[in-house]
């Protein structure tokens, strides 16, 4: 099988990718390690998910092995399936601020990015257009917007109503949660009917590729999503490109898909996992790492509730997700020695009634007296906080366990500092200000947690000596390789990474097409139109198939 | 080093497929009739759940969450969870044949024939409604199936009774997570 694109992975970068080569006329085929999710299987995942199971579970047993080490314990959260982690992902979609793109730069810390804010601000716009993302022009830390946001934002809840005018008083404002979901109708898709199952989303109302990205492109008869094929390794041809992924089903015989450019999106750890595992004379350590640095500087953000007990009911779980937050910490802080944090303030802290039930050791009236009085008391704000860059920090490979097809799964090793620890510090003295001034009493604090994201293992940059990719997402080291995804990030920010994935896939498709089709780069480009300079000093020409032209 | 091995979602539906059925579930909802598999873990015991079983465990959680007999659709929700728990994993059907077993040796005849006041005072005599060991209680006395019970068996089935819409009922709420409503009742308090 022979194609132009071919792209690992079918989440929130490939379905872009996938959507955006489609439709320029670009011959794509997808292999995705995970199923194609039925839709109409969606009532009956809420079901098995509000019994507390997974229903996005991998269907290939050993896949979701991995291992982990270090003091921030990693534990992968990804979905594998038609539509990756956007099929569960929680839908905030907020835009990185120009001060994440220039750590180094401002602070004197990290690194910055090989573009700005400014350099991304109209795929950003694109990006939002594209998932549908219902947002408010009332984020006073938010970098200039050339577009408003394609829907209206949800309401705040009656919670963000008791905190908000507390928040104020103390001079911290709360603003509208950016996200991917619908609020009214879009994208031909309802507006979300409040099934507070996220997790599962019955609706069709949260944004997915599956649904956002992956039916149109398939419809533009250019793609083909091969499901349930998992790459297990790519292999180089003698002028030292990419000549074919090799991947295999459920009955492990491999097969070959050559193309022109590969692109691999399948997030930060199974990306750096693949080039890891995807060695060859030429790069014995891992495809395109000759700066050994890819699965390095790995990033999540490390997270903490702090909730109290209000003497009135705040009527939690009405509602799936949050919808007021606040940017006021991730701006302006002393980001050279901590990092900068969010707040998300929860419509949905404390017990359900089956917890209060089963911790209660109580029953009959006395149970039910219990569970209606107590359900409902508790208040809750999230911290999301920045994590800095380590070098230390990252993915390797676990020779000792192997998943379904033999290969090593991949170890995380992940430890966070003072850095994040300061921060969190400070994050949790302001969260406690604010929940004593409502007031709240028995506040406390959960134990930090991780996020489900995955930073930093093939980072952006003008340097191949110090990155993996550059500002279009190309590897240094080989031409017709595009590493696409939040691996790509050089810092994390605060804020959740899926837009700015989005966005970033938008430009490279965009640079892809481009040289594709022999054409002028955009103006950000750093390669001469056509022609490609190697990591070795060698040079390889890229030739313009007619069927690849834009239409 | 951690390794984190997932239980295999396959392997579960492996299970449910290898198995011979033998009993029936869910005749009280009307639904069609669906068997719960006889374990394949050696540990557990044989055979699957009949409907006087169900009826049982129905009866207990009745007495345990209300004090009083279940309506048809309360009874559905215990009827939906077990159903679900016992798909899930032979530990759960061992564990219900366990409980049904053991109510029907302390009773002398199966709990869900007994009256609401008989069988009020039967859970209270052998504290099933309490997970914990008192102070005044001969830790010898109450048998393993019996702590089984108190321990495993009665807090699952609050759990399923509350996870229920019974359960968010009891809070006031008609919508809940996983049964959908108006967009705008999550900006307001409850009436």
């Amino acid at each position: 099988m022979e194609t132009d694109v071919c792209i690992v992975g079918a989440g929130a970068a490939g379905g872009t990718l996938a959507l955006e080569l489609g439709r320029r006329g670009v011959r794509v085929v997808i292999l995705e390690s995970g199923p194609r999710h039925d839709f109409a299987q969606r009532r009956e995942y809420v079901r098995r998910f509000l019994h507390r199971e997974n229903p996005w579970r991998t269907p290939l047993p050993e896949m979701d092995r991995f291992s982990a080490g270090g003091t921030a314990r990693h534990v992968l959260q990804r979905v594998r399936g038609i539509g990756g982690s956007t099929l569960h992902w929680e839908g905030y979609a907020l835009r990185f601020h120009a001060d994440d793109f220039r750590l180094q730069s401002l602070y004197g810390i990290g690194d910055d990015w090989p573009i700005s804010y400014e350099d991304l601000e109209s795929y950003y716009a694109r990006a939002e257009q594209s998932l549908g993302v219902a947002g408010a022009m009332d984020d006073p830390w938010a970098s200039p917007r050339s577009t408003p946001f394609p829907m209206p934002p949800f309401s705040f809840s009656h919670s963000d109503r008791v905190v908000s005018p507390v928040c104020r008083s103390l001079g911290i404002k709360l603003h509208c949660m950016p996200q991917a979901r619908n609020s009214i109708a879009y994208g031909g898709r309802s507006a979300c009917r409040a099934c507070s199952t996220c997790f599962v989303c019955p609706t069709g109302a949260k944004a997915s590729t599956d649904l956002t990205h992956f039916v149109d492109a398939e419809a533009t008869g250019n793609v083909r999503v091969l499901a349930e094929t998992t790459v297990l390794r790519l292999e180089t041809d003698r002028s030292g490109q990419v000549g074919a992924a090799v991947y295999a089903g459920a009955d492990r015989a491999e097969k070959r898909l050559a193309a022109r450019v590969f692109v691999v999106a399948a997030g930060g750890v199974e990306t750096a996992r693949l080039l890891l595992l995807s060695t060859s004379s030429e790069f014995p350590n891992g495809l395109a790492n000759r700066s050994g640095l890819v699965g390095r500087f790995f990033m999540s953000h490390p997270s903490l509730d702090v909730t109290g007990r209000a003497s009135e009911r705040l009527y939690p779980y009405r509602i799936g997700f949050s919808t007021a937050m606040s940017r006021q910490f991730a701006v302006d802080r002393p980001r050279a020695s901590r990092g900068a944090f969010l707040l998300e303030f929860l419509n949905s802290a404390g017990p359900t009634p089956d917890q209060l039930a089963t911790a209660s050791g109580l029953s009959g009236e006395g149970l039910r007296k219990h569970v209606r009085e107590e359900f409902g008391r508790r208040l809750g704000i999230r911290i999301y906080c920045e994590p800095l860059a380590q070098r230390t920090n990252g993915v390797t490979l676990n020779l000792r366990v192997r998943d379904y097809f033999g290969n090593p799964v991949p170890h995380v090793h992940y430890s966070t500092g003072r850095y994040e620890r300061d921060a969190l510090d400070d994050a949790r003295a302001v969260v406690e200000k604010i929940l004593a001034a409502v007031p709240l009493t028995d506040v406390r604090a959960g134990a930090p947690m991780f996020s489900a994201h995955q930073i930093g293992t093939h980072r952006m940059g003008s340097d191949p000596a110090t990155s993996v990719v550059d500002a279009e997402l190309k590897t240094h080291d080989v031409s017709n390789l595009y590493l696409v995804g939040s691996g790509c990030f050089v810092t994390a920010s605060a804020s959740p990474p899926t837009l700015t994935i989005v966005a970033l896939a938008i430009r490279a498709s965009e640079h892809i097409a481009a040289r594709l089709r022999g054409a002028a780069l955009p103006p950000t480009a750093r390669t001469e139109a056509g022609r490609e300079t190697l990591g070795s000093g060698r040079t390889a020409t890229f030739e313009t198939n007619s069927t690849s032209q834009l239409n | 080093m951690t390794t984190v091995a997932r239980r295999s979602f396959l392997q579960k539906l492996l299970f449910v497929a290898g198995v011979t059925p033998v009993g029936l579930i869910g005749c009280r909802s009307g639904r069609s009739l669906e068997t719960v598999p006889t374990s394949l873990d050696p540990q557990s015991k044989p055979g699957a759940l009949s409907r006087a079983d169900i009826d049982d465990l129905v009866a207990l959680t009745g007495v345990v969450v209300e004090g009083r007999n279940l309506g048809h659709a309360e009874g559905d929700y215990v009827i939906e969870h077990v159903e679900h728990r016992a798909r899930q994993s032979p530990e759960y059907v061992a564990l219900y044949r366990t409980t049904v077993e053991t109510l029907g040796q302390l009773a002398g005849r199966r709990i869900s024939t007994l009256e609401v006041g008989e069988r009020l005072e039967f859970v209270r005599r052998h504290r099933l409604d309490d997970p914990r060991l008192r102070g005044d209680e001969d830790p010898g006395q109450a048998s393993g199936a019996v702590k089984e019970v108190r321990r495993r068996a009665v807090p699952d089935l609050i759990e399923g009774y509350f996870r229920s819409p019974a359960g968010w009922a009891v809070v006031g709420y008609t919508t809940f997570p996983g049964r959908c409503g108006d967009l705008t009742r999550y900006t307001r308090p409850e009436r």
